[in-house]
């Protein structure tokens, strides 16, 4: 495969570097989306497209350049770079390359195995049919995307590399009404991979597993406010992290000194129970990637180590601006995007707990079984999230269900008061949005028991 | 670009089909400074065609960005494919106008030379580090430009034309005093570039960040609240859907049953202005080709209206109120435009308030179909008229519905979004459940 041709990537190259660039490369990208919408108990859109772009980029010194255009003109991607070029003020660079395929071992997919629409529909209908059991669930909503991404990286060392990425999504919704009661549920797995993964979701356990969620938030009451110990489940608990760390570990914010984390290298910033990892090579994982969009082998980085910060997550330019090596780190959502430091599949390691154990600790605090999203100001620390599923805890018994739950308060803190880690490490899917854009990563953790958050409800 | 698209069209009608097009191109110029130097620069310029097709009463979608003939046919037999999957639908039809109608703003040419243009944004960091040495980093920073057009052409001959121009800044500081860190920033937008109030963003930034470096909790408990208009702006809009009619056919609506019903407080009512005069970028029609006017969506409290395009308009048996919402690679949907809340019954301030300046956690705090949000907030506690604390670390809850019932007027002067797209009367909410100390 080879998005553009050779001689072309070639000559942008050169004139990036005669330009007076330290450094050039080119990412191309062609990617096509399948997207398939049920709801009312049918399929209501459907709809496919292809995307295609190249990104060129210029680095000189700690400043980089950046554009990108639809068209594979090499007269067209000339303009661009000489337009690029224009803005830096350095020695001409010569430079013969001769491009070397990079080699890299590749991550394993689950298998793209193509699927008429009758045997979508057919599964789509079961799921709906299972949910809509339930006479108080007034709407099912599936959306189901497929996406195959080819991307091919050149650059000024002479690398080629390219890889073909497959994904695959399902995201369930529904709304359920009693009377004037109406709530929502969600949940939306997805991988590296193709109908397989589909294929093998055990439709009975979602469903069960959403009905559930949307039962206990139609009748849950008002959560209790104030600073209160919070058991945060496994899975998407997770996002806790993604939100209030991971992000602050990303060179992105770093190298700005943007990070409460930026001069903590080698420090103790969290509990000594906590050890947490950022993973591109787990098989078949939403985040995963056999190279990251610099065209560099993905790896798996240890980002906390018993609690002591040992790497942050780097692309080239947080390599160049902090000295930390690349840890493959370098994703954007499309040729739209420089590439930035990001996430892949972040989670917290198995620690020796079992569950009930963090349950018994606590007297009276909140038990947050399924985390909605958050944000997080890079800057302060200072995160925001919902809890989508919650109960209350009373004397080490989990009680009842509540609505409305936000918990807030500063990633450094939130670190050092993990106290207890269960033994149950899961992941999930989600979408992560910052500077390069919205994409896929992993977000997991086992249950985690921290001893104090301010939880926002009704006071 | 209007005869490559007369020329995908007739390939649409030539397989017996209904259908439109929509053309989208940008191309932008965006930079940003680190450490006192341009750290990023970006040049870029895209494109893409979308095509809807309605045959036999089923409906398919495809884009591309590529726009060589064979890119363009394979759109077509993609979305004559994908009409082939879909449910049969007799509510959506390419609505039955023609002629052409042009929406393009007109601005003086961009003169400015683009070393100005780089000097301002250096400035947007420079500056803010030289007002106060408090300030540790100014991660958020840039200057853009923004050319845009667009064309839609329908199988029933409508064709409309679109075009702006854009110029936009944003800055942030953030500041540590003594082991407290905060961080504000601000933007502004506007169609020619000396009109960018660079002075304001800076000040504005440096003013929040300052303050907050004071930030203090509350103690939990029920307060009177005043949303800044941009932070009563992220709130409404969030629940747009309380006014849509397609949320209404999807069961997502809590209003959906509520026309000519007492939804909101009497002293309140609501506007969406497509065309108001204060509006930074007025829009005169629609995603469907469809003229648009102001519709009055809640008039003194009583819901008179949703939001309508032809498919909830053919659903619902009314007409169509010009809000139809779609880009090139996205299916039908609808969405208002500018939004004024008016007044009237003015109260006093009450003595003590909080003012809230920034909120986080939208996306994820609040549940747009029960209208209810948990969200992390900063402000400012008045009291008597003077503003007494900075605040922060807290949290306010409730209900949308139950806010707007519980709501007074406290001015009469519509004020502004930052975007200019959002106008309301000053506002205090009573008894809102705040989360704190």
């Amino acid at each position: 495969m080879q998005l553009l041709p050779s001689n072309v990537a070639q000559d942008v190259i050169a004139a990036g570097l005669a330009a007076g660039a330290d450094f050039v490369d080119i990412f191309i990208e062609r990617t096509h989306n399948d997207g398939l919408v049920y709801k009312n108990s049918k399929i209501e859109d459907c709809q496919s497209g292809t995307l295609f772009g190249i990104g060129i980029r210029l680095i000189h010194g700690e400043q980089a350049l950046y554009g990108y255009t639809n068209s594979t003109d090499r007269e067209e991607l000339l303009r661009i770079t000489r337009l690029l070029g224009a803005r830096i003020s350095g020695p001409a660079k010569n430079l013969t390359l001769n491009f070397e395929n990079l080699k890299y071992p590749s991550i394993p997919t689950l298998q793209d195995r193509e699927v008429n629409t009758q045997e979508k529909l057919q599964f789509l209908n079961k799921i709906n049919q299972r949910l809509r059991n339930d006479p108080k669930v007034s709407q099912v909503m599936l959306n189901f995307t497929k996406k195959k991404q080819l991307i091919e990286v050149y650059n000024s060392e002479g690398l080629r590399a390219s890889e073909e990425r497959p994904y695959i999504r399902l995201f369930h919704q529904l709304v359920m009404k009693d009377g004037n009661l109406q709530t929502e549920a969600f949940h939306g797995p997805g991988a590296i991979g193709g109908w397989e993964f589909i294929e093998k979701l055990n439709v009975e356990e979602v469903c069960e597993g959403l009905l559930k969620q949307a039962n206990t938030t139609l009748y849950a009451s008002p959560c209790p406010a104030g600073k209160m110990p919070v058991v945060i489940d496994n899975g998407f608990g997770g996002v806790i992290f993604h939100e209030a760390c991971g992000h602050l570990l990303e060179t992105t914010s770093v190298e700005k000194k943007a990070s409460v984390f930026w001069d903590k290298m080698g420090e103790q910033i969290a509990h000594s129970a906590v050890t947490a990892i950022d993973d591109g090579t787990i098989p078949g994982a939403w985040g995963s990637l056999s190279i990251d969009d610099e065209g560099m082998p993905t790896q798996k980085t240890t980002l906390i180590e018993n609690g002591i910060l040992k790497n942050f997550i780097v692309d080239r330019m947080g390599e160049i601006k902090t000295g930390h090596k690349r840890t493959g780190s370098g994703r954007r959502q499309s040729y739209k995007f420089a590439p930035a430091s990001r996430m892949r599949n972040t989670f917290i390691q198995s620690g020796k707990h079992e569950f009930g154990e963090l349950i018994d600790s606590v007297s009276y605090g909140i038990y947050a079984k399924k985390m909605g999203g958050g944000s997080v100001d890079p800057s302060t620390g200072q995160f925001n999230f919902a809890v989508q599923e919650a109960y209350l805890i009373e004397n080490g018994k989990i009680t009842n269900p509540l609505k409305g739950a936000t918990l807030i308060g500063k990633g450094s803190d939130i670190l050092t008061k993990i106290s207890m880690v269960g033994k149950d490490l899961s992941l999930m899917a989600g979408m992560c949005g910052s500077v390069s854009g919205s994409i896929p990563t992993t977000v997991g953790q086992p249950p985690l028991k921290v001893d104090e958050i301010l939880v926002g409800g009704e006071a | 670009m209007k005869k490559i698209m007369e020329k995908v069209m007739s390939q649409i009608t030539d397989n017996k089909a209904q259908g439109d097009l929509m053309f989208s191109n940008s191309s932008t110029l965006k930079m940003s400074s680190q450490k006192n130097e341009i750290a990023t620069y970006n040049v870029t310029s895209s494109q893409i065609l979308g095509v809807r097709i309605i045959k036999n009463g089923k409906v398919g979608l495809s884009y591309t960005e590529a726009l060589d003939d064979d890119s363009l046919n394979l759109a077509v037999k993609q979305a004559l494919q994908n009409a082939e999957v879909t449910d049969h639908n007799p509510h959506e039809q390419i609505m039955e106008i023609s002629g052409e109608i042009n929406d393009e703003l007109i601005v003086p040419e961009d003169e400015v030379d683009i070393s100005v243009k780089t000097r301002k944004a250096l400035e947007l960091e420079s500056k803010i580090r030289s007002l106060d040495s408090r300030v540790s980093s100014v991660p958020y920073n840039g200057y853009s430009e923004q050319d845009y057009y667009s064309y839609y052409l329908s199988s029933k001959g409508r064709f409309t034309t679109y075009k702006d121009k854009s110029y936009s800044i944003t800055t942030s500081a953030v500041m540590e005093d003594q082991g407290i860190k905060s961080s504000f920033y601000d933007y502004h937008t506007s169609h020619t570039f000396k009109d960018l109030k660079f002075d304001k963003v800076i000040e504005t930034s440096l003013f929040h960040a300052r303050n907050l470096l004071q930030e203090k909790s509350l103690p939990t408990g029920k307060y009177s609240i005043r949303f800044s208009e941009d932070s009563l702006q992220s709130i409404i809009n969030c629940f747009s859907n309380f006014y849509s009619a397609k949320a209404s056919m999807d069961q997502m609506n809590p209003w959906a049953s509520k026309l000519g019903e007492n939804v909101i407080s009497k002293d309140l009512t609501i506007i969406d202005h497509p065309l108001f005069e204060r509006s930074f970028r007025t829009s005169k029609f629609d995603s469907e080709g469809v003229e648009r006017k102001p519709l009055t969506l809640i008039d003194n409290g009583e819901l008179k209206s949703f939001y309508h395009n032809s498919v909830t308009a053919n659903f619902f048996k009314t007409k169509t109120t010009g809000h139809a919402a779609r880009g090139p690679s996205a299916p039908m949907g609808v969405y208002g435009t500018d939004l004024l809340i008016q007044g009237k019954n003015v109260k006093p301030l009450p003595e003590k308030y909080l003012e809230v300046i920034q909120l986080a956690g939208l996306h994820s705090g609040a549940n747009r179909v029960t209208g209810t949000f948990s969200l992390a907030v900063k402000g400012y506690l008045w009291e008597r008229g003077e503003r007494v604390a900075t605040i922060g670390n807290v949290t306010i809850s409730g209900n949308l519905m139950d806010f707007l019932n519980n709501v007074e007027v406290v001015g009469t002067e519509l004020l502004a979004s930052t975007d200019e797209s959002f106008f309301s009367v000053p506002l205090i909410f009573h008894g809102v459940s705040v989360a704190g100390q």
